[in-house]
C-alpha cells in the first residue's frame, strides 16, 4: 500500500514536471514569436522608392543611375496626382476671381443707381422713378452680399477639404515637385515601407469624423469618403486614379536592410538603423563583465578557501544576499548618487558610469555562483594538490579554478544577459535618447544611448511613436537576439571546457 | 615666418579647443526633447566630430544634471526655481536661460469624447476630483479619469500654476512620466483627460477650446490661449562665442531652427 502511495506521488510528481516544462515552453513560444515575427519586419519588409531614395541620399548607398531611371518612372506615375491638385487649385483661384469681379461689377451698379436717385431727389424728379431706383439699387446690394457669401463658403467647401487633402497627399509621397527642401528629415521624404504606404493611402481617400450626435454616448468614427467633397470637380477622377496607380507610384519591393543593425540612425529614429544602441548595449555589457567577473571571482575564492568561518563571514554572506535583492533602480539612483555626483568618474553621465553601476547589479550572482562552483569541486582534489607540496595559492589558481570554469562561466552567462537588459540602473548613469557611436576611449566620459532604454523611449516619448513601430520591435528583436547570442557562445564555451577537463 | 609659426599656434589652439569640448550633453525635458533631438541631428550632420547626446528625464532632473555639473544644456520646459538657482550658485554654476520655443498646454481627451470646450475653471474643478463625471460638463454618463505629469516635470509645474491656481491635485489622478504617456494613456481610454505639450497632438486624441480658444500656433503666439508657456534651454553662464554650444544654443535664432520648431509642432520665438 504504501508503496502504491509512493509510486502515485512520484508519477504525479513526474507529470506536474512535464506540465511545468509544457507551459513554459508555451510561454516562451508565445512570447518570442511575436517579437521575432514582427522584428523581422524591421529587416525585411516590402520598401518603396522612398526607402531606396533615403538610402541614397542619407546613406550613399545603391546604384544612382538605375535609381534615377526608376525615380523618372514613378515622378511620370505621379505627374497627373499633382496636375490634377493644381488645376483644381487654379479652377477654385479663377472662380474666386469671378466671385469677386462679379461683385465689384454689382456694387458699381448699385453706387450708379445710388447716384441717379440722390441727382433726382435734387432736381425734384418723380417720386416713383426715386423708389424704383432705389428698389434696384438694393436688389443690386443683396445680389452682390450673395455674391461676397458665396465667396466666402468657396473657402469652406472647396479650399480647406482640399487643403487637408494636399497634407494627407504629402504624407504619402512627400514633398510637392518645386517645393522647398524641409529642414527636417522625416519631412523629406514619403511612405518608406509599403505597409504605411497602404495606411497613408487609406486616410487620402477617407476622411476620419466622430459622430456626436448621441449626447449620452461616447462619439463614433465615421469615415467619409474624401471624393465626396470633390464630386463634380476636377479632382473627382484624381481618387480612382490614386488607388489604381499606387504601385506604379511607390514601386514596393521586397526589401533585405540587414544594414538595420549598422546604420545610424536619422531624425531620431524615423529613418535608419540602430548601431549607436546596439554599440551602446555591448560597451555596457563588456564593461560591466570586465568589473563585475574578477572582482565576484577573488570574493568567491576569498569566501571558500581563505576566510574563516565565523560572524564576519556570515554577515558578508547576508550582505551579499540582501544586494542580489535591491531593486534595480536602487542601484540605479545609487550609481548616479556615489559614481556621478560623489567619486565623479566622468563629468556627465558616461559608459562607464553606466558599467560600474551594473557590475554592481550583478557582483551578487556573480559571486554566489562561483562559490557554488568551487565548492563542487571535489575535497580529493585539493587535498591531492596539497598532499604533492602545493601552496594554496597554486593549487587555487591550478587545481580549483580551472576545475570550477565551468560553474563560474554558468554565472556569468546569466548576469551578462542581465546586464545587457536592464534598463534602470543605466537611465541615470550612462542611458540617453539621441547619440552617436561611441569610439571605444569616448566610453570614459560620454553617455551611450542603448537598447534596453532606447526600447522604452521610443514607446513612451517619442512623438511619433506609431510611425515607428518597426524601429521599435526590431531594437526588441536586436536585443533578445544579443542575449541568446551571449548565452550561446558562453554556453559553447563552458562546453570546450569542460570536454578538455574530462580529456 | 613670424606670422606664419603665429597663425600655425592659432590654428592649433582652435583645434584643441574644438577637441576638448565635442561633445555637448543635454539632460531635461520631454516636451523640449523632440526639439532639441531635432537640433542634435542637425547641427551633429553639420559637426560630425560633435557628439550631442540627449536624455529627457522631466525639466526637474535636467536642472539637478545642470547643478550637479553632470550636463551642458539643461532642458526645461519651466522657468528654473528660486532654489535651484541657490544651489546651482552655490556650486558656481550660473543658469542662463534660452527661450527656444512657446508651448501651449492642450487639454487633451480622447477623440470619441463629444466634449470639445472646457473652462480652465472647469478643469482645475476636474483635477481636484470635484467634477469626477463627464455628465457634468456635457458629455455622457462616464466617470472622468484624470492623467498628470509625474512632479518632476515642468509640464506639471506650468499645469499646477496656470490651472490649478497651486491647489493639490485630487487622490485618484493617474501620474505618468513623459508627455508620449500621456498621449498613450488618453488615446487607449476613452473616458482620460490629460495635459501635454502641443508638439505631442496628433489625431489619436483631441485637444479641447479652453475658455473658448483653441490650442495653435496663433492663439498661443498671440497670448490668448491662457495655458501657454515658453520653453527653455540652460546652459551654465553664456557659452563662448564661436564654441560648439554657442552655434548649438543659437540654431532656434536661425531660419531652419524656427522651421524645425514650427515643423515639429511647437511655436517658434521669433515669429512675430
Amino acid at each position: 500500500m504504501r508503496l502504491e502511495t509512493r509510486k502515485l506521488l512520484d508519477k504525479a510528481f513526474s507529470g506536474l514536471g512535464l506540465i511545468a516544462i509544457a507551459v513554459m515552453a508555451m510561454a516562451l513560444l508565445a512570447i518570442l514569436t511575436p517579437i521575432i515575427w514582427r522584428g523581422s519586419k524591421a529587416f525585411v519588409f516590402k520598401g518603396t522608392i522612398e526607402h531606396r531614395r533615403v538610402m541614397l541620399e542619407q546613406f550613399d548607398r545603391g546604384n544612382s543611375d538605375r535609381f534615377n531611371e526608376e525615380l523618372n518612372l514613378t515622378a511620370a506615375a505621379r505627374a497627373p496626382v499633382y496636375d490634377m491638385l493644381e488645376a483644381f487649385e487654379a479652377e477654385t483661384a479663377e472662380l474666386e476671381k469671378t466671385l469677386e469681379a462679379q461683385e465689384d461689377e454689382k456694387k458699381t451698379q448699385a453706387k450708379v443707381l445710388k447716384n441717379q436717385a440722390r441727382a433726382l431727389k435734387r432736381e425734384g424728379g418723380s417720386e416713383e422713378e426715386i423708389a424704383r431706383l432705389e428698389a434696384e439699387e438694393d436688389r443690386l446690394k443683396a445680389e452682390a452680399k450673395a455674391l461676397k457669401e458665396q465667396a466666402r463658403s468657396l473657402g469652406e467647401t472647396r479650399e480647406e477639404p482640399y487643403e487637408a487633402l494636399v497634407d494627407a497627399v504629402q504624407e504619402l509621397f512627400g514633398p510637392m515637385p518645386g517645393q522647398k527642401k524641409p529642414v527636417l528629415i522625416r519631412q523629406q521624404y514619403g511612405q518608406t515601407r509599403w505597409d504605411r504606404t497602404l495606411v497613408k493611402l487609406h486616410e487620402v481617400m477617407v476622411e476620419e469624423e466622430w459622430d456626436y450626435s448621441n449626447p449620452d454616448a461616447m462619439g463614433v468614427l465615421v469615415e467619409n469618403p474624401r471624393i465626396e467633397k470633390f464630386r463634380g470637380t476636377g479632382l473627382e477622377p484624381f481618387f480612382q486614379y490614386l488607388e489604381d496607380h499606387i504601385d506604379e507610384m511607390m514601386r514596393p519591393k521586397t526589401t533585405f536592410y540587414w544594414q538595420f543593425i549598422t546604420d545610424t540612425s536619422k531624425d531620431s529614429h524615423i529613418f535608419g538603423g540602430i548601431w549607436p544602441e546596439v554599440l551602446g548595449t555591448i560597451y555596457l555589457t563588456l564593461g560591466a563583465m570586465i568589473f563585475a567577473i574578477p572582482m565576484g571571482v577573488i570574493a568567491a575564492i576569498y569566501l571558500c578557501e581563505y576566510a574563516r568561518e565565523g560572524r564576519t563571514v556570515s554577515f558578508l554572506r547576508i550582505c551579499i544576499s540582501t544586494l542580489a535583492g535591491v531593486p534595480s533602480i536602487v542601484f540605479g539612483l545609487f550609481g548616479l548618487a556615489f559614481f556621478l555626483n560623489t567619486i565623479q568618474v566622468s563629468d556627465s553621465k558616461s559608459v562607464l558610469a553606466g558599467s560600474l553601476t551594473l557590475s554592481l547589479l550583478i557582483l551578487p550572482t556573480i559571486i554566489r555562483s562561483s562559490e557554488e562552483a568551487i565548492l563542487a569541486v571535489p575535497r580529493a582534489y585539493k587535498e591531492a594538490a596539497l598532499g604533492l607540496g602545493a601552496g594554496r595559492w597554486h593549487t587555487v589558481m591550478t587545481v580549483i579554478l580551472p576545475a570550477a570554469l565551468p560553474g563560474i562561466l554558468t554565472g556569468v552567462v546569466i548576469s551578462m544577459g542581465r546586464a545587457a537588459g536592464e534598463t534602470a540602473p543605466i537611465i541615470f548613469t550612462a542611458a540617453v535618447s539621441v547619440g552617436a557611436p561611441l569610439k571605444i576611449w569616448e566610453t570614459l566620459n560620454q553617455p551611450t544611448p542603448a537598447l534596453p532604454w532606447n526600447i522604452y523611449n521610443l514607446c513612451t516619448e517619442h512623438e511619433a511613436v506609431d510611425e515607428i513601430r518597426h524601429v521599435q520591435y526590431g531594437m526588441v528583436f536586436t536585443l533578445v537576439a544579443i542575449v541568446l547570442l551571449l548565452n550561446l557562445f558562453a554556453i559553447l564555451m563552458r562546453a570546450r571546457i569542460s570536454k578538455k577537463l574530462r580529456g | 615666418m613670424k606670422i606664419q609659426i603665429l597663425a600655425m599656434t592659432a590654428a592649433a589652439t582652435v583645434a584643441a579647443t574644438a577637441g576638448a569640448s565635442d561633445k555637448i550633453v543635454i539632460d531635461g525635458s520631454t516636451t523640449v526633447g523632440p526639439i532639441a533631438k531635432a537640433f542634435a541631428e542637425y547641427y551633429m550632420a553639420a559637426n560630425p566630430d560633435v557628439n550631442i547626446t540627449v536624455s529627457e528625464s522631466g525639466s526637474g532632473n535636467g536642472a539637478k544634471s545642470m547643478v550637479n555639473g553632470t550636463c551642458d544644456v539643461a532642458i526645461m520646459s519651466r522657468p528654473m526655481k528660486e532654489t535651484e538657482f541657490k544651489a546651482a550658485a552655490d556650486k558656481g554654476i550660473q543658469p542662463v536661460a534660452h527661450v527656444v520655443s512657446l508651448d501651449g498646454l492642450p487639454i487633451l481627451v480622447h477623440p470619441s469624447n463629444p466634449v470639445q470646450e472646457l473652462t480652465v475653471e472647469q478643469v482645475r474643478k476636474i483635477y481636484l476630483g470635484e467634477i469626477s463625471n463627464w455628465k457634468e460638463v456635457g458629455g455622457p454618463d462616464k466617470a472622468i479619469v484624470t492623467i498628470s505629469r509625474d512632479t518632476n516635470s515642468g509640464t506639471y509645474e506650468t499645469f499646477a500654476k496656470l490651472v490649478m491656481n497651486k491647489e493639490k491635485i485630487g487622490g485618484k489622478c493617474e501620474y505618468v512620466g513623459s508627455n508620449g504617456a500621456i498621449r498613450q494613456r488618453v488615446q487607449s481610454t476613452p473616458a482620460a483627460i490629460g495635459y501635454a505639450g502641443l508638439g505631442f497632438v496628433d489625431k489619436t486624441v483631441k485637444a479641447l477650446k479652453i475658455n473658448g480658444i483653441y490650442p495653435s500656433a496663433e492663439t498661443v503666439q498671440t497670448g490668448e490661449y491662457p495655458v501657454a508657456r515658453p520653453l527653455f534651454m540652460y546652459t551654465d553662464g553664456y557659452p563662448k562665442l564661436g564654441t560648439p554650444l554657442y552655434q548649438f544654443i543659437t540654431i532656434h535664432l536661425t531660419e531652419d531652427g524656427q522651421e524645425m520648431v514650427e515643423e515639429i509642432g511647437f511655436v517658434p520665438v521669433t515669429a512675430y
